[in-house]
């Protein structure tokens, strides 16, 4: 598709509100500006070159500080679209709504999950949930009857001595989701070294045999080993994209895009272009790249269809 | 040229317009400084009030939380930190600010520890003893030092330092167990030196000399620890302390964090130090050695009290820079939020969680607000460490004006 002249992308802008044409536009133009989670920065950025490459016109702007950030931007109105590691919770769905009149409208756009990690020459291979919980919570909600602090606890005779543990940084979306997953909504131990990245996460284990640490999917390295974890009928889920994508694997998740649209109106053009491309196999395929899961097939489709992207032209 | 060069007068205006302009300028600067300060302080008070005293939604915190410790059931006692809990009903929040207090002080004391005396013994050496060759060449490389980023030291010390210093605590209880003695064995084998030698490594270029002693004083420490090991501590460090102390070593901890951040500040101590040892007249010093005092008393009974002003204040810059210094402890010291005197268990400091939480935490909302008390608290926390250091220096000052001290 040819850049258009400037002059004429001004007048195609003047003309596009008084349009009887349906929003796809031809030539779409204009700067998509996002807030919201750092779990999705990558995803978002790849996605956001994706479209430029099919629109030249488009920008996608990107600030990725944490997806609590993005529902007070939506409440704001600076942005139309946040990126969110989680589902918005009951006061944040609650504060949009007071400002706006609706809901916003959420979309699965990935799943992810998280992993339970341990140095790759550790003898574990599996762990309960409950199990999960006694490690990392003084709380132990899900059910176990006490604290585990040594591996031995766990039936293991090596390594020797007291486990150490590693996280995300209370805040992030990881921290939160493992809290709810992981934990049953109890509370993490002190003893919790917080990083704050995945990455870092897993460079702490990689280089401790006595460690044990939570991440995102993707940040998996050489240096640890996922562990498998075990459902109440004992049967082992390691996270591969099968059990992420059909939630047998207990801690994953959707990846979610929250959009300001209001009921009734359809989709602005650069949204629809930039919404169009995630929910494609392309999109998806970037997805698969960055080391995620793509949604479900039947998914993808019904939320193209809820979103109206296969209706007029495409 | 004196044709061209304006009557005497209008020079005379000139020269005290520009005058009054200056001070102008710079009372305005002053005042702004003091007024943006305020505004600072008053900033975040207005915005940490509404966590007392809510007028809508917020939930409230009452003080008590804040500072008294939980009394839980199950394991959580104590003081916990915690603030995206999601309470069951019933419970009070998990946000006492105690362990992120104590973690800041606790960072800044260890750094102290390993910085002052380290940076008071570069100083005392260098203002008085050293050639001062190596002396101007010296100073500069330290200041140099001065200027690496806190991010990068962290980085160092959190990804690198800590692992290796696990896997290698007993040659590093070895080398700190060697190290002292040894330049002790270094300064008397010195004195009984023919004094041929002696004038080959002379007393002001003991910097130099004495870099190829402490290299070999880390091969020997490093090749003692095994056996160090065996013979104290049943073969091995790690479990011998845990198994008879109790002490749970985490790789991330506060030693690591006192080493890196010692090496932060120290550079600005020994420049102030040095500054103030310096500005000590000669005369003292050598009127001191006339009547017959040793260079060891002159530094001790003369030199340091005299300058000791100037000392303090440099100390307490010192402290002030590791209260506030946030990127190093963020990375090296695992942000734990942990009350114990062990120095082998993580910590948390105000800063850090400030730096790491504040991203995240919605503006308005408790956690916000929360933070911002914890910003308060270092703001506080600085401010009188820093007036502290004024009102001790000026009354040292006072008191050693007669000798005509520095700085």
């Amino acid at each position: 598709m040819p850049a258009a002249p400037r002059h004429c992308l001004v007048f195609w802008l003047l003309l596009a509100p008084l349009s009887v044409l349906p929003a796809q536009a031809q030539e779409v133009a204009g700067t998509l500006g996002t807030m919201g989670s750092d779990t999705m920065a990558g995803l978002m950025l790849r996605w956001g070159e994706a479209l430029t490459r099919q629109y030249p016109g488009i920008r996608l702007q990107l600030q990725a500080s944490g997806s609590a950030s993005a529902p007070p931007a939506l409440v704001a109105g600076t942005t139309r679209l946040g990126p969110m590691s989680r589902p918005m919770n009951e006061a944040e769905l609650q504060a949009f709504i007071e400002r706006h009149g609706y809901p916003p409208r959420e979309l699965a756009v990935a799943r992810d999950a998280l992993v339970v990690v341990v140095h790759r020459h550790n003898p574990l291979e599996s762990l309960e949930r409950p199990e999960l919980d006694a490690i990392f919570s003084d709380s132990r909600r899900c059910g176990a009857g006490e604290g585990v602090h040594r591996w031995q606890q766990l039936g293991l005779d090596r390594p020797a001595g007291r486990i150490r543990l590693h996280g995300r940084n209370a805040a992030s979306g990881t921290h939160g989701l493992f809290r709810q997953l992981g934990l049953c909504d109890g509370y993490f131990r002190p003893e919790v070294n917080e990083h704050p990245g995945s990455a870092a996460v897993v460079a702490a284990v990689a280089e401790d045999p006595r460690a044990i640490g939570y991440a995102g999917l993707n940040h998996l390295t050489p240096g640890v080993k996922a562990l498998a974890l075990r459902d109440a009928d004992g049967k082992r889920h390691l996270p591969d994209p099968e059990a992420v994508q059909r939630g047998d694997y207990a801690l994953s998740r959707n990846l979610y895009l929250y959009l300001n649209l209001p009921p009734g109106e359809s989709l602005p053009a650069a949204e629809r272009a930039f919404l169009d491309m995630v929910l494609s196999p392309d999109g998806q395929s970037i997805v698969e790249e960055l080391g995620f899961v793509a949604l479900l097939e039947r998914r993808r489709l019904h939320q193209r269809r809820e979103l109206g992207l296969d209706e007029a032209g495409r | 040229m004196t044709d061209t060069s304006p009557p005497l007068f209008v020079r005379r205006r000139l020269r005290q317009g520009r005058d009054r302009l200056a001070t102008v300028l710079v009372t305005a600067g002053g005042i702004g400084v003091i007024l943006a300060l305020l505004a600072i302080g008053v900033f975040l008070v207005v915005e940490v009030v509404p966590l007392f005293w809510a007028t809508g939604a917020t939930q409230v915190v009452s003080p008590e939380t804040l500072w008294s410790p939980l009394a839980g059931g199950d394991d959580s006692v104590g003081h916990r930190w915690d603030p995206t809990a999601s309470l069951v009903e019933g419970e009070s929040p998990r946000v006492s600010l105690v362990p992120l207090a104590w973690g800041t002080l606790e960072a800044a004391a260890w750094a102290l520890l390993i910085a002052v005396p380290l940076a008071l013994g570069a100083a005392s050496h260098s203002a008085l003893f050293m050639s001062s060759r190596l002396r101007s060449h010296l100073k500069p490389t330290l200041e140099l030092m001065e200027a690496l980023p806190g991010v990068v030291i962290g980085f160092v010390a959190g990804l690198v330092l800590a692992p290796w210093v696990e896997r290698h605590l007993a040659d590093v209880l070895a080398m700190l167990l060697l190290l002292v003695p040894g330049l002790l064995l270094a300064g008397s084998l010195w004195s009984c030196l023919p004094p041929r030698l002696q004038q080959v490594m002379p007393l002001g270029w003991a910097g130099l000399w004495l870099l190829p002693w402490l290299l070999l004083m880390v091969v020997v420490a490093q090749a003692l620890s095994p056996w160090l090991e065996a013979w104290a501590f049943d073969g091995d460090l790690r479990h011998w302390l845990e198994a008879r102390l109790g002490l749970d070593i985490a790789v991330r901890n506060a030693m690591i964090v006192g080493m890196a951040m010692g090496f932060a500040v120290m550079p600005s101590v020994y420049a102030l130090a040095e500054d103030a040892l310096s500005g000590v007249p000669r005369s003292l010093a050598e009127g001191a050695q006339a009547l017959g005092a040793t260079r060891w008393q002159t530094l001790w009974r003369v030199v340091l009290p005299a300058a000791s002003p100037g000392i303090f204040s440099a100390v307490m810059i010192g402290a002030g820079r590791a209260v506030g210094e946030t990127m190093i402890v963020l990375m090296a010291s695992g942000n734990a939020a942990l009350m114990t005197w062990n120095p082998l268990d993580g910590l948390r400091s105000l800063a850090a969680t400030i730096a790491i939480e504040l991203p995240e935490a919605g503006p308005g909302g408790p956690h916000y607000r929360l933070l911002l008390l914890a910003a308060l608290l270092l703001f506080v926390f600085t401010f009188l460490v820093n007036t502290l250091a004024e009102l001790v220096r000026t009354r040292l000052r006072r008191r050693y004006r007669r000798l005509g001290g520095g700085a």
